[in-house]
């Protein structure tokens, strides 16, 4: 339980590292030497120093809604297995209380947006409303694929113990389809190119940066924070599905852990340096593929299984 | 009883005594409010006692020598007994201070009247027990409903609402009328225990009939056109009422035929799981177009109706495949989603009504910033969207997660229905996203931001009695949330009634589950409080100052720029097109310099639309026909009176 909890701390604290892996790829792609590796730690300890400016609009609710998408995601990754060792917290269920929690530090991110009156913010709150419906439609059809492949309603279950759910099991074909939509989650939710650029500060092509416009200082710290636990979550998920191996040594289980996580970011950065952002209308169509593949994925389980 | 009757007396004495006061209006809004509410404060304590200790209780009194109206408690009476007292009485208190227009005493007089009536005959209709007295009260209940909403009869949209509410409710009692002839004529019974001695295709039609007839009293898609009309012309206590409990009045009536027909077949399962799913994403996909607060909370009654059909749906589809926990869990999930949505529905008409009570207006994209000035109503409203949009830590969330894990058990070990139980979980999911999309928008626009016209400005949030009842509410909601241990058993407690011929005790491990939700609960809080002491540090000597919003450069920001509530919702509608058309208005545009133009889009309900087409219009085309029948000469009209008794007399 005290490993649990010192790897739950110790996977805040690392997120934003991995988030950095994403721009040193990006660099490599376009031929420059990139910003530092521990860029994102001098951005927040920046960021924690300052004062904040605060808009006449806004109430409490602006001041809320950073700390509570942080708690959601912090949150999130107590029932996260990480490196091999039991979550934090564990039930049956817990994955609906996960995907639902997520949506409470969305509602807060999106009201806090809506407090400062500004149309730029509302049309990124606009848009991650919209886009979040798909993904969660997706995210409950993985689930009920992985509810017939375990029987069990819990990330723990899916991701740990003796027979974790993974891409070289029997179900693996399946899976492969599975890894594939859920990482369109992962760069939807996450604000990633294709769907959102998190680069940019161009207010009218964004979702998630343009809701954060007026944050400030230590406020905006959190919600950096926050979206780095997320990031952490989604590609941890994807991570373990990838290299769902129990070696023995703890060592060895954390080294493989991290590697696979390294190979999700690296390739979040690929898909960011080869592609473009798809216009705005695109994206559904394109989030929706995550649901088909989602959907294809028990059709095919369903034969599978008989 | 005694306890049952007495509270029922109260009330509707609290209803009388108003038409003898309307001279002193004070007096008069205070003594029958109080009248009220302590009658159903009475009543509440017996309900819930009798839900945790059931005992049986039952009355009967004969009535014009050949009619006895008979009524009992049970578990599931008792249940809806809790939710139709507990919710009345708020509303009561709610009322002394909403209704505030002294020019009409007697308007308001008859509207408590009414009110006491509306309360009293729900609480009767739920505990009827035979054909004769469920009618009778459900007739009481239809009828001064109508009137109720009918208040503001000088506008002709609200007498347009109370003449389509008059008609859905009677086309809807004719179909449940039609229904009790069925078993009346097979079991020459009014009782309703002789109903499960009907042979199984007369139970077919009954059960059909009968869901039809409630489904219009509860809001179940198709049936559901009157409820937009309906609930912003009544007063906000009344739409809180109407929409948290007297459309409940039909899911216990859906659940009371199911009990008594006793007839377990997957057909009847089935039908609720997909009126349920139609429902359910319809009626948020309609919130989200709409341009007036309550007529989209009114929508969302659509919305979470078809949850609890959905959860109820997966209990019938439980019970006749015999998988113990889907059917426990599933009628469990509907009925404390019954529960859930009384409290937080009504808490949103309360604010809703307190917005209309300082503003004087309802339309969405008229208003804003409202919390800063609200900052009671705004926080109560918080909460009531969180808990609608089935968040944790609020109660929404433990009845989905209910209603999700009665899916899931579904398909656990051998796979039962797994097309509508997968879209099932599909549409939950579905519903949720939308219903965030939804709330976020209502609190947006209308809690925050800046005041889009001068009706949001220089108001303020006085009326205590209006402020008590939504704290209450609010407080229930986060306690369901946090603590849902109770109110689960509660639930089924009411499900036991239902005769499902399974052990509640089979659900010991789900208990256990609100036990978690309790725990992770405290854990996010304590995670909040962390942070939240983290930020105050971080703070610390900072300088903070306050400025305007981030206009990306532009400096002349006016509050007209603002993204509204039409604009917000305007990429998800347009994703459901197919089913939302909208339906756009505008001025053309003329010449180089034009000038003044305007712009109008609506959201159509297709039901809405094609009721007209499909149904209206071949009826009325259909009597035009006959209009020679009625010629206005009075001697022919008696002697079509004569003609009839001299044809009667020949089958008699």
């Amino acid at each position: 339980m005290t490993i649990s909890i010192i790897l739950w701390f110790l996977a805040i604290l690392l997120a934003p590292f991995f988030a950095a892996v994403i721009l040193k790829v990006k660099a490599f792609f376009g031929g420059k030497k990139g910003p530092p590796i521990l860029i994102h730690y001098y951005t927040i300890i920046k960021l924690f120093q300052k004062g904040s400016v605060y808009s006449t609009s806004t109430t409490l609710i602006f001041k809320l809604g950073p700390v509570i998408s942080l708690c959601a995601a912090a949150m999130a990754l107590m029932f996260l297995p990480l490196a091999g060792y039991r979550p934090v917290l564990s039930f049956h269920g817990d994955v609906i209380f996960i995907i639902y929690l997520l949506g409470l530090g969305r509602f807060f991110t999106i009201a806090a947006a809506m407090d400062t009156a500004s149309p730029f913010e509302g049309m990124g709150a606009a848009r991650e409303a919209y886009y979040s419906i798909i993904c969660e439609a997706t995210l409950f059809m993985i689930l009920i694929l992985f509810f017939m492949l375990t029987g069990d309603l819990s990330l723990a279950a899916y991701l740990s113990g003796s027979l974790p759910l993974g891409l070289w099991q029997t179900a693996g074909s399946p899976l492969l389809f599975v890894i594939i939509a859920l990482f369109i989650v992962l760069l939807a939710e996450n604000a990633r190119v294709p769907v959102d650029d998190p680069a940019t500060h161009l207010e009218l092509t964004m979702i998630h940066e343009v809701m954060v416009l007026d944050h400030s200082g230590p406020d905006f710290g959190f919600v950096e924070l926050g979206s780095f636990c997320k990031l952490f979550f989604y590609s941890a998920v994807v991570s373990r599905l990838i290299a769902p191996f129990n070696p023995d040594h703890p060592a060895l289980n954390g080294c493989q852990f991290i590697a696979a996580l390294l190979v999700v970011y690296a390739v979040v950065g690929v898909t960011e340096s080869v592609m473009a952002r798809y216009k705005m209308d695109k994206v559904p169509k394109f989030i929706l593929t995550s649901f088909a593949l989602a959907f294809f994925a028990i059709i095919v389980t369903l034969e599978f299984l008989k | 009883m005694y306890l049952f009757f007495l509270s029922i007396t109260v009330i509707v004495s609290g209803g009388v005594l108003a038409l003898f006061l309307n001279r002193h209006f004070i007096l008069m809004k205070s003594a029958s409010a109080l009248l009220i509410a302590s009658g159903c404060l009475l009543g509440l304590c017996d309900a819930a006692l009798k839900l945790i200790h059931p005992v049986p209780a039952s009355a009967s009194i004969y009535y014009l020598r050949h009619f006895t109206l008979s009524f009992q408690i049970d578990a599931l009476s008792a249940f809806f007994l809790v939710l139709i007292f507990g919710i009345s009485m708020l509303a009561a208190i709610y009322s002394f201070h909403y209704m505030h227009e002294e020019e009409k005493p007697r308007a308001t007089a008859v509207n408590y009247l009414f009110f006491s009536l509306l309360t009293a005959s729900m609480a009767l209709v739920v505990t009827a027990t035979n054909i004769i007295t469920f009618m009778l009260l459900w007739e009481t209940m239809s009828l001064s409903s109508f009137a109720l909403v009918i208040y503001n009869h000088h506008k002709a949209e609200n007498r347009k609402a109370g003449y389509l509410y008059f008609v859905f409710s009677h086309v809807g009692a004719m179909f449940i009328l039609a229904a009790f002839g069925i078993i009346y004529s097979c079991t020459g019974s009014f009782d309703f225990k002789e109903m499960a001695a009907l042979t199984n295709a007369a139970k077919m039609v009954v059960f059909i009939f009968t869901f039809i007839g409630f489904g219009s009293k509860a809001g179940v898609f198709p049936f559901h056109v009157w409820l937009p009309h309906a609930h912003p012309a009544a007063p906000s206590h009344i739409s809180a009422v109407m929409s948290g409990v007297m459309i409940k009045t039909g899911i216990y009536g859906i659940l009371r035929m199911y009990a008594l027909l006793d007839f377990h077949t997957p057909v009847f399962g089935e039908i609720l799981l997909f009126a349920g799913m139609i429902s359910g994403v319809l009626g948020v996909v309609y919130a989200l177009g709409q341009h007036d607060l309550k007529r989209l909370l009114a929508y969302h009654s659509v919305e979470n109706i078809g949850i609890i059909l959905i959860g109820i749906g997966i209990g019938m589809i439980g019970v006749s495949s015999g998988k113990p926990l889907m059917a426990l869990l599933g009628f469990a999930g509907g009925m404390l989603h019954v529960l859930n949505h009384a409290i937080f529905k009504s808490l949103l008409f309360m604010g809703a009504g307190m917005v209309v009570h300082k503003t004087g207006t309802l339309a969405i994209d008229a208003l804003g910033g409202l919390l800063k000035k609200m900052k009671i109503t705004g926080t109560t409203f918080l909460i009531g969207s969180l808990a609608i949009s089935g968040l944790p830590p609020f109660n929404g969330f433990v009845s989905e997660v209910l209603i999700y894990f009665g899916c899931f058990e579904g398909m656990n070990p051998n796979r039962t229905a797994f097309i509508p139980i997968l879209l099932a979980i599909i549409s939950l999911a579905v519903i949720g996203g939308l219903a965030l999309a939804c709330f976020t928008k209502v609190f947006g626009v209308v809690f925050q931001g800046e005041a889009r016209s001068s009706a949001a400005e220089n108001i303020d949030e006085k009326g205590l009695t209006m402020l008590i009842p939504m704290l209450v509410l609010a407080g229930i909601c986060t306690l369901v949330g946090v603590f849902p241990r109770t109110f689960v058993l509660m639930a089924i407690h009411g499900v036991s009634a239902i005769g499902t011929g399974f052990e509640p005790a089979l659900l010991e491990p789900f208990i256990r589950f609100t036990g978690n939700i309790t725990r992770v609960s405290a854990i996010f809080f304590a995670l909040i409080i962390v942070s939240l002491t983290a930020r105050t540090l971080l703070y610390r000597g900072k300088t903070i100052t306050q400025s305007g919003t981030w206009g990306c450069g532009f400096t002349q920001p006016t509050a007209k720029m603002q993204y509204t509530g039409s604009s917000y919702a305007s990429s998800i509608l347009a994703f459901f097109w197919t089913v939302a058309p909208r339906h756009e208005e505008h001025a053309r545009i003329e010449g180089c310099f034009p000038g003044h133009s305007r712009y109008h889009s609506k959201i159509n309900d297709v039901a809405e639309l094609y009721m007209n087409a499909v149904i209206v219009d071949p009826v009325l085309a259909l009597f035009a026909k006959f209009r020679w029948i009625q010629h206005g000469d009075i001697h022919l009209y008696i002697g079509y009176i004569l003609l009839a008794i001299i044809v009667l007399l020949f089958f008699i």
